[in-house]
């Protein structure tokens, strides 16, 4: 399993209007990279356009190989996405939506059921299920997915405090197989708690990359979410002010 | 395997009871004589018709909603119901004495309103939905314009023929029943793809699935099934609405199950109205698309109250 993910000048377009100009950056295997910044940014299409799914300008290559080159059958064997949560007017159950991830295998879909506390729920519809039942039925989803370079956005969304420690848990435990992987995250703490390599976008074209411990400082966060943020020991965290 | 043998054993009922009723009663395993004459030349074809015709409209029903993501979608969504329509009528028009007339504006105006369809289907499934919604509109309009021009003595043919018709179905028997097994085999090799598509269109890309190629082959497939249906029996709606559904209450949501027992499912229930529409004011007829509400909505409005 080994995913070394190079961008050159990716640059992505909604619009008229430029997200991402010209990110160039290189993602090795078993690190983690969490992605950073405000609501409409980006970060969502970044991973798309790593995905394939929307286009983008610019070169991103897989192990050597340019990701244009990759027939789709090819590339849902190296990369797998975790996105929006999928709709439910079709009844479909967790037990099903699981096997659509790729595979039959009874024993093993259980396996991966409990591990995300969702085997109880196996025979019910996604639509009888809260968004954090139906977050981690995806989470489970992926884990069913053995690609080398997995994609999540916003994995730890409309998850309880315990299952966000599970999922953080679960990422860390992957990267430690050696495993690739990108995620967007609004929680710094989580980022901080994972990150091996930061991208922050900004919303107007910009973006920074390079190594978690180099960017984390509260001067460059509070300029990228225009929010308020304090020192906290280690951590940084929003200042939501005296309590009144 | 229990609810395969049900739905086959309902099957098998609605055919012998579409062959045993009618303006007299026969034992349609024992017919001789005039009986035997009604059986082939009558009502064997009648029920093959109402089969394949209602096998045929839930099947592009079950594609239409996959395809536009969207529960309420039935084959004439997309406006072909109304362009079939009007070709329908301009046919009576031009050719107010003949047989084919109407069966041949019909399909002429299934394939206009397709391809007016398909000049949208680039824009995704929503924008094409409401393009199809649009169109449809715009396919009513001609239609109650043509219906005002038209000669009174046509109108009764006209209103008989919109409100669906199996008495007469000018495509013939074999190449209906062919058309339903084709359909159903091209549904089958898609399935896989289609329960990707349940996950929306992202998901599915990423599963592997060319989303792009996959829309093209299910509409082409749901609007020929669609133009072959209403030419063969006018527009009866309802059966490709319901049956889809009605079909994932009782089989669940994939469609290596879905497809094959909404092909059956659709013919049974259009077979059970068309039974009942030829048989309950004998020898008079009822609009076979007015049964296939009156039997299909209590029955799934049921299924939908067990199913909470």
């Amino acid at each position: 399993m080994s995913a070394r993910m190079q961008l050159t000048d990716v640059s992505i377009r909604r619009g008229d209007r430029v997200l991402l100009s010209q990110l160039s950056c290189e993602l090795h295997a078993g690190e983690i990279t969490v992605v950073l910044g405000p609501n409409g940014a980006g970060k969502s299409s970044l991973l798309l356009a790593i995905a394939r799914l929307i286009e983008a300008s610019g070169s991103i290559t897989l192990a050597g190989r340019p990701l244009a080159n990759f027939s789709r059958h090819e590339l849902t064997g190296q990369i797998s996405w975790q996105g929006e949560l999928p709709p439910t007017e079709f009844g479909l159950t967790v037990q099903q939506r699981l096997e659509l991830a790729g595979t039959d295998a009874k024993d093993e879909i259980e396996s991966v059921a409990t591990g995300m506390d969702i085997n109880h729920l196996l025979s019910r519809p996604l639509g009888q299920l809260s968004s954090g039942e139906r977050q981690r039925t995806e989470l489970a989803a992926l884990m069913l997915r053995d690609t080398p370079l997995w994609l999540l956005d916003e994995p730890t969304a409309h998850l309880d405090l315990k299952h966000q420690i599970q999922c953080i848990e679960m990422l860390k435990s992957q990267r430690d197989k050696g495993r690739t992987i990108i995620t967007v995250l609004h929680d710094l703490q989580q980022a901080m708690a994972i990150a091996d390599h930061l991208i922050l976008i900004d919303g107007r074209g910009g973006a920074e990359h390079g190594e978690a411990a180099g960017l984390f400082d509260p001067a460059r966060m509070t300029a990228l979410f225009s929010a308020s943020l304090r020192q906290q020991g280690a951590l940084l965290v929003p200042d939501y002010g005296e309590k009144t | 395997m229990l609810r395969w043998g049900a739905l086959l054993l309902a099957l098998a009922a609605c055919l012998l009871l579409g062959l045993a009723v009618g303006q007299q009663w026969m034992n349609p395993l024992d017919a001789t004589g005039q009986d035997a004459v009604i059986l082939w030349q009558l009502r064997l074809p009648r029920v093959l018709v109402a089969f394949a015709v209602g096998g045929l409209l839930a099947l592009a029903g079950a594609w239409f909603q996959v395809l536009l993501g969207n529960p309420l979608a039935e084959p004439y969504v997309l406006g072909v119901a109304g362009s079939a329509s009007a070709g329908a009528v301009t046919g009576l028009m031009i050719l107010p004495e003949s047989a084919w007339a109407m069966s041949l504006g019909a399909f002429a105006g299934a394939w206009i309103g397709i391809i007016a369809v398909m000049l949208f289907s680039r824009l995704g499934a929503s924008r094409m939905l409401l393009a199809g919604v649009v169109l449809a509109a715009f396919w009513s309009a001609i239609l109650a314009l043509l219906l005002a021009l038209l000669p009174e003595q046509g109108l009764f043919r006209a209103f008989a023929w919109m409100m669906g018709d199996l008495s007469h179905s000018d495509v013939p028997v074999p190449v209906l029943l062919l058309a339903w097994a084709i359909a159903l085999s091209c549904g089958l090799m898609l399935s896989r793809s289609l329960d990707k598509l349940l996950l929306g269109e992202r998901h599915a890309e990423a599963l592997g699935v060319n989303v792009k190629q996959l829309r093209t082959r299910l509409l082409w497939l749901a609007s020929a099934v669609t133009a072959l249906s209403v030419t063969a029996a006018g527009t009866i709606g309802f059966v490709g609405l319901v049956v889809p559904h009605l079909m994932r209450l009782i089989f669940g949501s994939l469609h290596k199950a879905v497809l094959p027992a909404s092909a059956i499912g659709g013919g049974l229930l259009l077979l059970l109205a068309d039974t009942t529409a030829r048989t309950i004011i004998a020898p008079a007829e009822l609009p076979v698309g007015v049964l296939t509400a009156i039997i299909g909505v209590p029955v799934f409005l049921l299924l939908l109250l067990r199913r909470g």
